[in-house]
Parts: C-alpha cells; sequence; structure tokens
C-alpha cells in the first residue's frame, strides 16, 4: 500500500485529496497544514475582510474518506534518501510519493516602518493571504498598497463595508499587469466613482505614526496598512531538499519535479515558465495529478489565461495572454458611463480582450474564449449584451438623407419611383436632383433603384 | 417691377444661389448681377486638385450655358466690390463703377490663413485655394524636388498630394501629434500617417514652422522646424486653415462673428434686412462652415426667402468629408469627435489590411451620431446618410457594405 503525503493544505492539497479519493486511490493520504484551521478557499477573503463573510463561511467540505489531515503542524526538511519529512514538532512522515501544495506567500515591499523595533510585524500592517490575516481587522481608514487584482478588489470590498478607503499604485494605472491603460483609466473613474481614493504613480517608503509618505511628498493617514504587493511561491522546502526550482518548484507536464517521487501542484508549482497564482489552474493541477498518480496518462494542459473581477460594482476581465499581437481589434470606449472593451480577433475568434463595465460581454467573451468557436455576430450586440443589431437585411430608413448635396431623401426617391415613374438613375437625377451635386451618392441612389426593382 | 439683386461673389455657393433663384423664379421677379473678382466663372472648388489631374478649366466650370445667356443675370467677371453704401444700396466695384441693389447677397468665400512666419513671402511661397493658386504652383514645380506643405489637414494633404501629382516629393508639416487633427483621433492619423507614407507623403508631425529659408538666388530653399531640424523645400504651399472673407463688414458697418466672417442669424441675414451672407464667408449665430453642402442649404434657404416661398431657417449643417487623396481612403462624418453627451466610441481597426473605423453612437446604444474611416472608406456612403438613425444591422455588416 502506498502512502502519500501532502505538505500544504490549501485550495490545491484540498482538491487533491478529494480527487484521488473519487478516483479510488487505495493507499494512506496524509496532509500537513502549517495553518491552525481546515482548509478554506482563499478567493473569498477580501469578503472576510470586508466583515460581508463570517470566517466560518469560506471553510470548504471536510476531507473525504480517511484522509489525516494535521493542522498546525509545519514540514521543515525532505530527507529524499529516507523518503520523510521532518515537521516543526520534531516528528517525521514517511512517504511513498510526495505532493508539494506549499502554495504562497504574499510579498512585503520595501517600506520602512512596516516591523516594530522588536522585529514583530506593526499590528497595523497586514498582508491579505491568510484567514488569519482577515479577521479583526483595526477600525479606521485603509490605505491599500498595490493596485493589482487583488488590492483593486479588497479596496473596494472595504469601500462597499463602509471604510474610508485609499489605493495606492506605484504605476500610472491599476491592474496594468492585466489591462491596458484606458481600461485601467476607466477602472479609476468606477473606483473613484464608488469614492476609493486612488493615487496613481506613487511608491510608498515610509510608515510612521498612522501616516504613509510616499516618494514624491504624498501623505497618506492609515489606521491600517494593507499590503497586496503580489505573492511569492513558498519554495523554501523544495529548495533546501535540493530539488529543482526557479520562481516556483519546476514542475513537468506531469506535475513531477526533478525528483520522481515528488509532484507539485498550486501557487507554489512553476510549469512552462509559469506560476499561475490561480485556483482554477491550482485545481486543475490537482485534476492531473490525482489522475496521474492513479495511473491514468493524463497531462496538465496549460490552461487559458482569465482575469475576472467585480470590484466597486464594476465587472473587470482580462481574457487571454497579454502577449497578442494587435490584428484585428474592436474597441468600444464610453467614458461617461466607464464602459470599455478592447477585443483583439484572430481568424474570427477571441485571441485576447479586455473589458470593463460590461459584464454581459465579459460573460460572452470569456466563453467565446474558452471554447476557441468563431464569433458568432456582430461585435456590438455581444458587447452590449443586445440582440437587435444583427440583421443582415440591412436597410436605410425612409428619411435618411441620400444626397446631402440636394437634401433628397430615400423616401424622396421611392415618391419619383412610384409616382413619377423615375426607374433609373438618370431619370431618378432629374426627378429629385440626387446625384447633381457632387455625385458621391450615385451609387446609394443605383442600389435604393435597383431594390425597388 | 423687377428688382436688382446683387450677388458679391461667384465662387460656388454664390453660383448656386444664382441657379436656384433663377430656376425658381418663373414671374422674373429679381434681376440677378453677379460680381465675380476671379476671372473666371464659379468652378467646382471641391474638384480642383483634379485640375492637376488631367481636367481643364473649362471641365470644372459650373456655369451652363443657359444661365450664362439668361437675359435676366448679368455677368461681370474680374471685379472686386471693395465697398458697400448701406445708406444709398450701392455696391462700388474695383473698376470704379457702382451697381444699386434692392437685396445684396454677400458670397466672398474665405482666403486661406497664412501663418505670420518668417518668410512666407519669398517666392516659392503658395496657397492652395484658386485655379490661379494651381497655374502659379504647376509653373514653379521642379520634378524629383522637395516640397513642403504646412499643414496637415484636409486640404493640406490634398495639397500634397497635388506636389505629387506635380512629380515632387512632399512633405507636410502638421502642428498637432498626428494628421488632420480636426476630424480624427490620435489612432486614425498614426494609420493615415503610415498609408500617405506608403504613397509617397512623408509627415512631419508635432513640429511648428519656424520660418521659410531662402537661398541664394532669394528663392524658398528649405523650412526651419521647432524641433530644431531643416528640411529642403523647392516650394512651400501653406494650408494652415482659411479666414473668412470679411473685410466689406467694416466699410459697410456690419457686424462680424467671433472668428469673423458677417455675421448673420438663422436666416442667414445681417441686421440690414437688405443684406444677406452665404457660404464660408456667412457667420451663422456666429458658426463658420468650411464646407460646400452647408453653404449650398444657406443659398437654398436664401433664394426662397427673396422669391416669398418660404421661411426656413438654416438648419446648421453636417461637416462630413471625405479626403479625395489617389490610393488613401478618409472620410469623417457626423459628429465625428462624440461631442454629442452621452456619446461613445465603437472602432474597428485592422492593423494588417491598414484601415480604421470609428463609429461614434448615441448614450441609447443604437443611434449612429458620426465616424471617421480610414483605410477604406467605402463604408462611407451607407453610413451618411445614417446618421441621426439607429444603425439598421451589424457595424461590421455596413463596414463592409460597399456601393
Ligand atoms: C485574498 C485572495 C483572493 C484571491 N482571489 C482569487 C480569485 O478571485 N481567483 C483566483 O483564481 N485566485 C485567487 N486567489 C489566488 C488563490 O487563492 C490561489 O491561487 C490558491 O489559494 C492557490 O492554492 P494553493 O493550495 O496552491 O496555495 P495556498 O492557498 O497558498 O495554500 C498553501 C497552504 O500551504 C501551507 N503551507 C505552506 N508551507 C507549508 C509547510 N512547509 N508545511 C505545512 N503547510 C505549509 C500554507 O500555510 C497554506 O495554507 C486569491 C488569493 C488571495 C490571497
Ligand atoms: C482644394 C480644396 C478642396 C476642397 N474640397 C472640399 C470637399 O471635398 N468638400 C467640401 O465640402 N468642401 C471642400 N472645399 C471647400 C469648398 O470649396 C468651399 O466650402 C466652397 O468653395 C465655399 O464656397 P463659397 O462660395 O462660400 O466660397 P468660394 O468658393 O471661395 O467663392 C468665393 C468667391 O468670391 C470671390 N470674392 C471674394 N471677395 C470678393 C469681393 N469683394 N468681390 C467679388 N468677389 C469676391 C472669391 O474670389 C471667390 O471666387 C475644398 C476647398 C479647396 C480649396
Amino acid at each position: 500500500m502506498t502512502r502519500l503525503l501532502i505538505v500544504g493544505n490549501g485550495p490545491a492539497a484540498h482538491r487533491f485529496v478529494g480527487q484521488a479519493h473519487r478516483r479510488g486511490y487505495r493507499g494512506t493520504i496524509t496532509v500537513l497544514g502549517a495553518e491552525p484551521v481546515a482548509a478554506y478557499n482563499r478567493v473569498l477573503l477580501p469578503s472576510v475582510l470586508a466583515g460581508v463573510l463570517p470566517p466560518a463561511a469560506v471553510a470548504l467540505p471536510g476531507p473525504p474518506g480517511t484522509a489525516d489531515v494535521r493542522l498546525g503542524v509545519t514540514a521543515v526538511a525532505v530527507d529524499r534518501r529516507r523518503r520523510l519529512v521532518l515537521t516543526g514538532d520534531g516528528h517525521g512522515y514517511p512517504y511513498d510519493h510526495l505532493v508539494l501544495a506549499t502554495g504562497a506567500r504574499a510579498r512585503v515591499p520595501a517600506v520602512a516602518g512596516l516591523r516594530r523595533v522588536d522585529g514583530r510585524p506593526h499590528p497595523r500592517v497586514r498582508v491579505v493571504r491568510a484567514l488569519d490575516d482577515c479577521t479583526n481587522l483595526p477600525a479606521g481608514r485603509v490605505v491599500v498598497l498595490g493596485a493589482g487584482v487583488l488590492g483593486v478588489e479588497v479596496a473596494a470590498a472595504l469601500r462597499a463595508a463602509g471604510r474610508a478607503v485609499s489605493l495606492v499604485h506605484c504605476h500610472p494605472a491599476p491592474m496594468n499587469r492585466q489591462l491596458d491603460p484606458a481600461a485601467g483609466g476607466m477602472l479609476v473613474r468606477h473606483l473613484e466613482s464608488a469614492r476609493v481614493e486612488v493615487l496613481l504613480d506613487g511608491r510608498a517608503v515610509e510608515y510612521r505614526r498612522g501616516v504613509l509618505r510616499l516618494a514624491d511628498g504624498r501623505r497618506l493617514p492609515a489606521d491600517v496598512l494593507l499590503l497586496c504587493v503580489g505573492a511569492e511561491p513558498d519554495t523554501r522546502l523544495a529548495r533546501r531538499a535540493g530539488l529543482e526550482v526557479r520562481h516556483g518548484v519546476v514542475v513537468d507536464a506531469r506535475l513531477r519535479t526533478s525528483d520522481p517521487r515528488i509532484s507539485a501542484i498550486g501557487d507554489c508549482a512553476e510549469l512552462d515558465g509559469v506560476v499561475a497564482g490561480r485556483v482554477t489552474v491550482a485545481w486543475e493541477q490537482a485534476d492531473t495529478l490525482a489522475a496521474v498518480l492513479t495511473g491514468e496518462p493524463a497531462r496538465h494542459r496549460p490552461s487559458r489565461p482569465l482575469t475576472r473581477l467585480c470590484a466597486g460594482g464594476v465587472d473587470v476581465a482580462a481574457i487571454g495572454p497579454t502577449d497578442v499581437p494587435d490584428g484585428q481589434t474592436v474597441l468600444l470606449s464610453d467614458p461617461v458611463r466607464g464602459r470599455y472593451a478592447r477585443v483583439t480577433l484572430r481568424h474570427e475568434r477571441v485571441a485576447r480582450a479586455v473589458v470593463v463595465g460590461l459584464p454581459h460581454a465579459a460573460a460572452a467573451l470569456t466563453q467565446l474564449y474558452d471554447r476557441d468557436t468563431p464569433l458568432p455576430g456582430g461585435m456590438l450586440g455581444l458587447l452590449l449584451g443586445a440582440a437587435g443589431c444583427d440583421d443582415p437585411d440591412y436597410e436605410m430608413p425612409a428619411e435618411a438623407v441620400i444626397c446631402m448635396c440636394n437634401n433628397v431623401t430615400k423616401q424622396a426617391l421611392h415618391d419619383a419611383w412610384h409616382e413619377w415613374g423615375a426607374r433609373d438613375v438618370g431619370a431618378l437625377a432629374t426627378a429629385t436632383r440626387a446625384t447633381t451635386g457632387c455625385g458621391r451618392c450615385v451609387d446609394v441612389v443605383r442600389r435604393i433603384c435597383e431594390a425597388l426593382r | 417691377m423687377t428688382a436688382v439683386l446683387v450677388v458679391v461673389g461667384h465662387g460656388m455657393v454664390g453660383h448656386r444661389l444664382v441657379q436656384e433663384l433663377r430656376s425658381r423664379d418663373t414671374a422674373g421677379r429679381w434681376r440677378v448681377v453677379v460680381l465675380g473678382e476671379e476671372n473666371r466663372p464659379a468652378y467646382d472648388r471641391t474638384a480642383l486638385s483634379s485640375y492637376l489631374d488631367g481636367k481643364s478649366a473649362h471641365d470644372l466650370t459650373l456655369l451652363g450655358h443657359d444661365l450664362l445667356h439668361d437675359s435676366l443675370v448679368e455677368w461681370r467677371f474680374g471685379v472686386r466690390v471693395t465697398h458697400v453704401d448701406r445708406v444709398a444700396c450701392l455696391v462700388t466695384t474695383s473698376d470704379g463703377a457702382s451697381v444699386r441693389y434692392d437685396a445684396l447677397v454677400l458670397a466672398t468665400g474665405s482666403r486661406p490663413f497664412v501663418p505670420p512666419i518668417p518668410g512666407r513671402d519669398l517666392p516659392g511661397c503658395f496657397v492652395y485655394r484658386t485655379l490661379d493658386d494651381l497655374d502659379l504652383l504647376r509653373a514653379a514645380a521642379a520634378p524629383d524636388r522637395p516640397g513642403v506643405v504646412i499643414g496637415g489637414g484636409l486640404l493640406g494633404l490634398e495639397a500634397a498630394n497635388a506636389l505629387r501629382l506635380l512629380g515632387m516629393r512632399p512633405r507636410v508639416v502638421e502642428m498637432a501629434p498626428h494628421l488632420m487633427p480636426a476630424q480624427i483621433d490620435p489612432d486614425a492619423g498614426r494609420l493615415l500617417g503610415d498609408l500617405v507614407g506608403r504613397v509617397g507623403i512623408t509627415a512631419h508631425c508635432g513640429v511648428a514652422t519656424q520660418r521659410v529659408e531662402a537661398g541664394a538666388d532669394g528663392r524658398v530653399r528649405a523650412v526651419k522646424l521647432s524641433d530644431g531640424s531643416t528640411i529642403e523645400a523647392d516650394v512651400v504651399v501653406f494650408s494652415a486653415g482659411v479666414r473668412a472673407r470679411d473685410d466689406l463688414a467694416d466699410g459697410a458697418g456690419l457686424p462680424r462673428g467671433e472668428r469673423g466672417g458677417f455675421l448673420v442669424d438663422d436666416r442667414c441675414r445681417t441686421p440690414d434686412p437688405h443684406i444677406w451672407a452665404v457660404g464660408e464667408c456667412a457667420a451663422v449665430n456666429g458658426r463658420v462652415y468650411g464646407l460646400v453642402v452647408p453653404g449650398y442649404r444657406m443659398a437654398d434657404a436664401v433664394a426662397a426667402v427673396l422669391l416669398g416661398q418660404g421661411d426656413a431657417a438654416f438648419p446648421g449643417a453636417d461637416m462630413s468629408t471625405k479626403l479625395k487623396l489617389f490610393g488613401v481612403d478618409v472620410a469623417s462624418f457626423g459628429d465625428a469627435h462624440g461631442r454629442t453627451e452621452g456619446a461613445w466610441d465603437l472602432v474597428y481597426a485592422d492593423e494588417d489590411a491598414g484601415t480604421y473605423a470609428r463609429l461614434v453612437l448615441a448614450a441609447d446604444d443604437a443611434t449612429l451620431l458620426g465616424g471617421v474611416l480610414v483605410g477604406d472608406a467605402a463604408a462611407y456612403p451607407v453610413l451618411r446618410p445614417l446618421i441621426g438613425h439607429r444603425l439598421p444591422a451589424a457595424p461590421e455588416y455596413l463596414l463592409r457594405a460597399r456601393s
């Protein structure tokens, strides 16, 4: 009977255990989780932070079958020769196969004053990564540092919960890794209309006495400072064990590390040079690994990049890789109502899309992109989520002015046809003076003439 | 009793007025005196460039045989009106004659604006407005030599194309960051820069012209730009906009619009009930229209009033334009800048095909307000009549529709 040992008890590990069980894996499963709480859905933490969800609401269902989950246990070393994982509490856990699902750790920026003199974290400074970070948030004005996906979401959620919130970003536009500058600008408008104060091009240098100081001299009162400047794969264990690590723990399409008895999944794994950092990817990797370890010839297919979030009541989506060349693009820009979409097409398919404030479009484009299907009809209808604009039997309204020079409407041409028997362009010209000015409408008049025939 | 209508200026709009009046005045109420400064009758100025592309002055003329020999119209070319005496109802002309009027229509058009930079009067500097201007330019053109057009608007590009037709190597200097800033947005402007580049027109955008420099022979030799560079030029064509020809306002004591032009109401009437202004010289409620179609609308309205056949207000006008450059399509129509409240943009761009289409839509998400087409303007005649109407089909379909 094989012994499976999993280090880490986040979404990746949780999903893997469930999938292995479902696939009839028959050995023993042991999970070591450093956090003292059962596995939970990290994606929901912004709601916990904002007080919208109680902490208990984010818990994931308990492990199926006989999996042995040890909470509050941290693995500190892997003895690959003896196939043993050593933990902080002095125990050793043997394995036949080891799965690293250690996730990622929040990055802490180089800003003076984030720690107290004794080296302990400042009580008013938090990262947003673990459940523990998100409970009992001190009262008062919040400054969120970093306007990536997480920072934007956190700022919007706290604002919606009634907090005074400032969002500081060191680039000229928020979510600059996902959005183009115009979409970023649109997002700023939305955040500002939700009364989130947005400070761009601002580099924080010091937090002292409840004030965050930026490099350009701007000063922000901050009763709470939330650090949302990204996460780093937690590769400490793998590195110490001598596994190949670049940014993350390097794995192949079967999620195997440089040691065939050790796999890695989720936020700690690097596949094809990419550390995804997204829960959907963690799940897919968990599924693939469960298949591989139960003897199926599965391979992980890198999933298609997709970011969607709803912040401050606005839907934001970045679909597809950022390095798609421009080619054919459709752009919708409506600053007044905060709507924006830039869709890049290849062979009539969505190659990339950035969408702000158009929830229907975000959903439809995501679907088209995921399924790689050709666009069904006109883009305008798709973007607005409205049908009706796609009628191919195109007809000009009767009151449309066809000949600008002589102010001749389509109706006038019809009348001339029916009442005066003007049956060709020449006769219509004599009857109505259409085409006798600059002459540029002659083709349209001809077409109307043909339609009447 | 026949009354006398004096028309000052025989350009496109003055001509339209005479034509319209004569075709409707079956009772012969008016005798018309037309006083035109140019030495020839009105011609199609919008087709001016074709004069360098094989068309003759005769081809472009607007005055037909019947109207020329109409006994109720007196044509006088090569005379400029120098003064209007509103008390005596008399106009004085450059040849010393004076003509009494019962009604006076000013249709003096506009003149090119030449920015006040040193060297602008040197031999080799031209403007681009009349057939005479083109004759001068043609005489000065030297094959394979560089020519510089100052101003990258619609007319500047036409002038650049004219230089190309004359065998010269044209360059355009535009102060704005991209070509045709009045009509199109930066993305379209960049694409346009690429496209005109492909037909051999080099654009220098985002720079001002500091001065025109003379060579040893005293003729134009180069143009110095604000970025410190100097570009060689055998000829320089100024195309930096136009100004209404409203000089007669002073002597006549007529008011001007804020941006020039004879100030008229929405009936094209000046404060003097016997005097109207139409075309590019008119500031209708203060606004000057630099296109021929609005001028036609004004002429039609005034003709109707003169004949007591209606009192319709000039409705304002569509400022659609289409560049007639060989091989480069550009069109702008309706509210191309999206100035209507609640307007928004839908852009279809294809880098590979070199096309760009921007549609401006109304707040109802369905009504077309205007647009810009670059690289392919085949949809222009389809889209323009739709201004103010709900799009009847998917924009892709309309853009692909070819007449
Ligand atoms: C606030 C927030 C919101 C997010 N929202 C989204 C979203 O909307 N969409 C999306 O796709 N992704 C989102 N993410 C990212 C998503 O949560 C991660 O991709 C996902 O959690 C990865 O799961 P994981 O199991 O690989 O890693 P983690 O969730 O990081 O779990 C790893 C666990 O392993 C434990 N561990 C680490 N080292 C050891 C050790 N040596 N011994 C024992 N235990 C150890 C850690 O304590 C941790 O509990 C969000 C992340 C955060 C923080
Ligand atoms: C190269 C070029 C291309 C163009 N292309 C287009 C186009 O594609 N579409 C478009 O809509 N418009 C275009 N235009 C603009 C269009 O030609 C004008 O809007 C139109 O000619 C205006 O007509 P008008 O009668 O008001 O003025 P003009 O045509 O300028 O006529 C005015 C006439 O009055 C004469 N005059 C002036 N003062 C006196 C006086 N005191 N006494 C007697 N006579 C006088 C002038 O000499 C002139 O002959 C173009 C213009 C140019 C130069």
